[in-house]
């Protein structure tokens, strides 16, 4: 017991996946739970895949606000990139003919540059004034693609985005559509996991719990979060345009502060500190409002309390439980 | 087309707004100087303030200076007893604090939406007629709201300034630790400077209320130009919101004579955030970073 508590006291980032050699006795039980829960959608009618399927694209969007918030910043205006990566994937098919495989993937690298260039100028501020500019931002965005009504269809939005295509292969049922959004979830899970285990992440990780100290380590702290910024906004737009080609129908009502606030709320219930918090989060939280169907208010009121209750009493999130549970027992 | 009467117009608005982006910009700025918390509520107790002075007036046919006064206690009462009930964890926690504002948002504008649903409801006008002030003519409820507005500054400005639990609050905004060591008790000025805070964001909405319409979506706009306010004026700085706020109003006023408002909008926000890389610490006051 001792040495296991020593180990895990000197293990700089505690939530961080155990290495080859001491895995967790739980890791096989949880994979196979975690492959049932992947696979279950498939066979439970299309209501299931429909959740399945907005759970998925969440899993991407909030793990692109996991790794801003890993390089020590917190973005309120997580809507703007997801509507960015939704419109510019939308706009550049429909304005150009190219494939909607091409145009997301350059809606993706200008939600990527755009956010490099915005990231360059407000990444310089800290804690408060950041998270403020970001929510302003956010408010701009949803007030461009307003005012532009010629070329975004203004409040009405657009309507009858064409399906996914892929090679001759058409998302256009929900069971096909699931495939691609659980792939997307896994690579953006997998890409988290993999970068936390690089130098790179180690470099985000000490940038986030001591900027200073970092930056006379040697570590450039702009250069560093502008990296974080980028990657966690190009996710984002990956996963509006995933939205809008599932639903087929954006309007800059979709990417409101509402939005930003619901995602912030996956990111902190789920766990903060946790790589697997953002996918607890969107698979616990997508599927709720239909437990408050009708009752929409009802619905916000038990996530603004739930928000309040977790950050008093479960700091780490849902990922934090077990560790508690296992202190608990311990003692 | 007269310019003179146009620009006197404008001026004559932008006081209005920039009144209005006043009160809520100190209220949100005395919020974080004492607990150096973000507020994202702000704009809800705002709203609150406006549905009681609606409630009041309404309802219960109140005159309509008793009902802000009424919804001002009010909103210190409550504003106290949430700081104390909820918010007490999280003080000097920046980051959670705001989080659990943001859930206390979601909380209070989802109650209100059930209370008084999402139409919106309007008040009574305070006064009827217009009258001519250098030139310019105001419509009456409009300069009796710029009158309101202005004593109830007078009035903090001489509670922060004169009385003992003002200095005390002041003392705390600008050091909790050395004013704790001189013996004023932290423990009752947070709840109270919440509730100030609170409070003024609730005398906004009320005396706001019969201008515009009444709605659970109300706070929204005010609580996004207090943010814009107090990033120029410098966070937890009173003086920098008080003048940062009404040159907001004014400038938004004026711009609008040669632009679209949203065009307006998108060029204030460049200008906010140029204004925060050339000066971090607020254009006006001596924020704290």
């Amino acid at each position: 017991m001792t040495t296991q508590v020593i180990e895990s006291k000197l293990s700089p980032v505690a939530s961080a996946p155990a290495p080859a050699q001491r895995r967790s006795p739980w890791l096989v039980p949880a994979a196979l739970a975690a492959l049932l829960l992947a696979a279950a959608p498939w066979m439970s009618g299309q209501f299931v895949l429909h959740l399945a399927i907005l759970a998925c694209i969440n899993v991407v969007i909030v793990n692109g606000l996991s790794l801003i918030d890993r390089c020590g910043q917190l973005s309120f205006g997580h809507s703007a990139p997801v509507a960015l990566g939704a419109y510019g994937s939308v706009l550049l098919a429909s304005g150009t003919g190219l494939g909607p495989v091409v145009s997301t993937a350059l809606a993706a690298i200008g939600v990527g540059l755009v956010s490099g260039l915005l990231g360059w100028v407000i990444l310089r501020l800290r804690g408060v004034y950041f998270v403020l500019v970001t929510f302003a931002f956010a408010e701009l965005v949803r007030l461009i693609l307003l005012d532009a009504a010629p070329i975004t269809g203004g409040a009405n939005g657009i309507a009858s985005i064409p399906p996914l295509q892929v090679a001759g292969l058409v998302f256009d049922t929900r069971e096909r559509f699931y495939a691609l959004a659980l792939g997307a979830a896994i690579a953006s899970v997998l890409l988290m996991v993999w970068l936390f285990r690089r130098p790179l992440g180690q470099a985000l990780n000490a940038v986030a719990a001591n900027p200073t100290l970092a930056e006379s380590t040697g570590l450039s702290v702009l250069r560093l979060q502008i990296v974080g910024y980028m990657g966690g906004c190009m996710l984002a737009g990956i996963g509006g345009a995933l939205t809008a080609r599932y639903i087929g129908f954006i309007s800059p009502e979709s990417f409101n502060t509402g939005a930003s606030v619901a995602f912030i709320t996956m990111l902190v219930i789920g766990g903060r500190k946790s790589l697997y918090g953002p996918v607890l989060g969107a698979l616990v939280l997508t599927p709720l409002p239909e437990l408050f169907r009708g009752a929409v208010q009802t619905q916000h009121i038990f996530y603004g309390a739930a928000l309040i209750l977790i950050l008093r009493f479960l700091p780490g999130g849902i990922a934090g439980l077990p560790r508690l549970l296992h202190k608990g027992v311990a003692k | 087309m007269d310019w003179q009467l146009l620009l006197g117009q404008a001026t004559a608005n932008g006081l209005v707004v920039g009144l209005l982006y006043l009160l809520m910009a100190v209220g949100f700025t005395l919020v974080f100087g004492v607990m150096r918390m973000v507020n994202f509520a702000h704009g809800e107790f705002y709203m609150l303030g406006a549905f009681a002075a609606y409630t009041l007036v309404v309802k219960l046919s109140l005159p309509f200076l008793l009902a802000v006064a009424l919804s001002v206690v009010l909103a210190i009462v409550f504003g106290s007893l949430v700081e104390w009930l909820v918010l007490k964890p999280f003080r000097k926690d920046e980051l959670n604090g705001m989080i659990a504002t943001i859930g206390l948002a979601m909380i209070l504008q989802n109650v209100a939406l059930l209370t008084f649903g999402p139409d919106p409801v309007s008040l009574p006008p305070i006064a009827t007629g217009a009258s001519t002030v250098l030139g310019v003519t105001v419509a009456n409820s409009r300069l009796y709201v710029v009158g309101f507005a202005l004593a109830v500054l007078l009035l903090l400005y001489a509670f922060l300034r004169h009385s003992p639990v003002g200095r005390g609050l002041r003392a705390v905004v600008e050091d909790a630790d050395i004013a704790a060591i001189h013996g004023v008790r932290a423990r009752i000025y947070y709840p109270l400077g919440f509730g100030i805070g609170i409070g003024l964001a609730a005398i906004a909405g009320a005396l706001m209320a019969p201008l515009f319409s009444v709605s659970p979506f109300m706070g929204q706009t005010p609580l996004l130009k207090a943010f814009m306010v107090v990033i120029l004026g410098g966070l937890g700085s009173i003086p920098g919101a008080a003048v940062a706020g009404l040159c907001l109003g004014l400038l938004e006023s004026y711009s609008t004579l040669f632009m679209s408002s949203s065009t307006a909008d998108m060029l204030i926000f460049i200008l906010v955030v140029v204004g925060m890389l050339a000066f971090p610490r607020g254009l006006i006051g001596r924020g704290e970073a």
